[in-house]
């Protein structure tokens, strides 16, 4: 992770199961991410984001080009990334029959981590998220906002160098939803993580990241934009821009100005 | 007076709670009496090799050959025990490599099409120990349900759940124990219903043919005496041991499945 993400002539070709017909995930991708950095991508549904996260996670290799991570493919080097990369996803993704505690332990057995110091650990998190009396409740027992916190903690508790999150405060209310995003960020600031948030909703995107990248459809960069560059009359115009931009699916005029 | 879907839905939940506290509900006990009372009834209007009194079976009971269940019993789960172990092996082959099932699922499907009657000859045919004929039929029969139930479990397990631990990058073997295995419990639990009913039943005719001891043994010697009470006596043991034996996978689901509740 020393030299960040570095993404170069990706590609992404399916064939659909039933007809066998050729469908482009991704154009083209060229970009990179320093260490560090806060990342969103913002992109309409069906745009390749997903994708482009499966490449990233390394759960699917890409069609052309290559995906780094400090130098290493994270689908060619599975084991290399093993607790390094901690992803959150749309939903909470809890395992049912494991308690909230058993769910944050998950990753840490994976890494091969003594149990005393895995439950210390889950605990530790749990109690930071604001779940510490629900150790051992089963997820089915939980709010939807109890269940992404649980979902945070088992992300951070593998202390990866880089996090991930999918669409991940996208289905939840308006309140939980900021309320989570902001101890997502504070967590990331705090632990000086690498981050890249994929979303649709562009107000999140100005709201959290030093960077938006801006994907078309199917996958390509259209633009990036850094929203602190913008004055807080300026980041809404850049809302309008980045909405244009992808009812468009393309660049019609210059980014406005900060 | 009270909402008559409510009253319908209390009742179900009363004789849910009933079995779950292993207590039957009332509706299977008035049940049971009236198959009693008939039973009493019909021994009254009909000769003993018809339908023998309750007095007459139960002396059969009392005189059956008893070491002859835990025979039964122990080739019924020796057999399920093999066929689970061959069952998930294979189900995990062919749920990890593709070709596998595309070449072996075919004729494991056609192996489940042949009736446990042929079977019971060809292993006459091709066994002379008596235990072998008895361990392959049981074997052949259960073996293929617990793979194609297992499998089919396997691959129902939701893509979102095998991607989120495909991002924590377990072994395969971790993988399969921390994800497929408790996944599929429920599963298992069902099918070794289906199998342990299905095996008892299996077992008595394997025995019928095919053995010098177990209750199908049994059955065959009271058949060959034309004594109804005996045949019956059996058959309430069989349906006894199906029962508890039915009881105790419940139990165990209850238990290791409590976060279903």
């Amino acid at each position: 992770m020393n030299d960040g993400i570095l993404v170069e002539g990706l590609r992404k070709v399916y064939r659909q199961k039933g007809t066998g017909v050729a469908v482009v995930a991704i154009e083209q991708l060229d970009f990179r991410v320093r260490r560090g950095e806060i990342v969103a991508i913002v992109g309409k549904t069906g745009c390749g984001k997903s994708t482009f996260l499966n490449i990233l996670i390394g759960l699917e290799a890409p069609t052309e080009g290559r995906l780094e991570i400090g130098g290493k493919t994270p689908y060619g080097e599975f084991a290399h990334f093993r607790g390094k990369i901690s992803a959150v996803f749309q939903q909470d993704r809890l395992l049912p029959w494991r308690t909230v505690l058993q769910n944050v332990t998950l990753g840490l057995e994976i890494l091969g981590m003594a149990p005393d110091r895995q439950q210390a650990t889950a605990e530790r998190w749990l109690s930071r998220l604001g779940l510490e009396r629900f150790l051992g409740a089963f997820p089915g027992e939980l709010s939807g906002g109890m269940r992404q916190r649980a979902a945070l903690a088992r992300a951070f508790a593998l202390n990866p160098e880089l996090l991930i999150a999918d669409e991940a405060f996208g289905h939840l209310d308006e309140v939980t939803a900021v309320a989570i995003r902001q101890e997502f960020l504070q967590l990331v600031r705090a632990e000086e993580k690498t981050a890249i948030l994929v979303t649709h909703q562009i107000e999140e995107a100005i709201a959290v990241a030093g960077r938006v990248l801006i994907f078309g459809r199917p996958a390509s960069l259209l633009a990036e934009v850094r929203p602190d560059d913008f004055s807080p009359q300026g980041r809404q115009r850049l809302r309008e821009w980045i909405q244009q931009a992808l009812n468009e699916n393309r660049i019609v005029e210059p980014p406005p100005a900060a | 007076m009270s909402d008559p879907a409510i009253r319908v839905r209390s009742g179900a939940v009363e004789a849910v709670d009933a079995v779950r506290g292993g207590r039957l509900p009332k509706e299977a006990l008035v049940s049971l009496a009236a198959f009693v009372v008939l039973w009493h009834l019909a021994s009254m209007m009909f000769p003993p090799f018809m339908a023998p009194s309750w007095g007459r079976i139960w002396q059969s009971l009392v005189g059956l050959r008893w070491d002859f269940v835990p025979i039964t019993v122990g080739r019924v789960l020796l057999a399920l025990v093999i066929s689970f172990g061959l069952g998930v092996l294979a189900a995990a082959a062919m749920y990890h490599w593709e070709a596998v099932e595309r070449y072996c699922l075919p004729t494991v499907k056609l192996l489940m099409a042949v009736p446990v009657l042929c079977w019971i000859m060809f292993a006459v045919l091709w066994f002379k120990v008596r235990e072998m004929r008895i361990a392959f039929i049981l074997v052949v029969v259960c073996a293929p349900i617990f793979l194609v139930d297992l499998l089919d479990a396997m691959r129902g397990v939701s893509k979102e759940l095998r991607d989120m631990v495909h991002s924590l990058r377990p072994t395969p073997k971790q993988f399969f124990a921390k994800l497929i295995l408790p996944a599929i419990l429920p599963a298992i639990l069902t099918s070794w219903k289906i199998n342990l009913s299905l095996s008892i039943r299996v077992v008595t005719m394997a025995e019928l043919v095919g053995a010098t001891s177990g209750i199908g043994y049994g059955l065959h010697i009271a058949n060959e005496l034309f004594s109804v009470a005996d045949v019956f006596a059996w058959t309430l043991v069989l349906v006894l041991i199906l029962m508890a034996t039915q009881v105790a996978v419940t139990r165990i689901e209850r238990r290791v499945l409590v976060w279903r509740d």
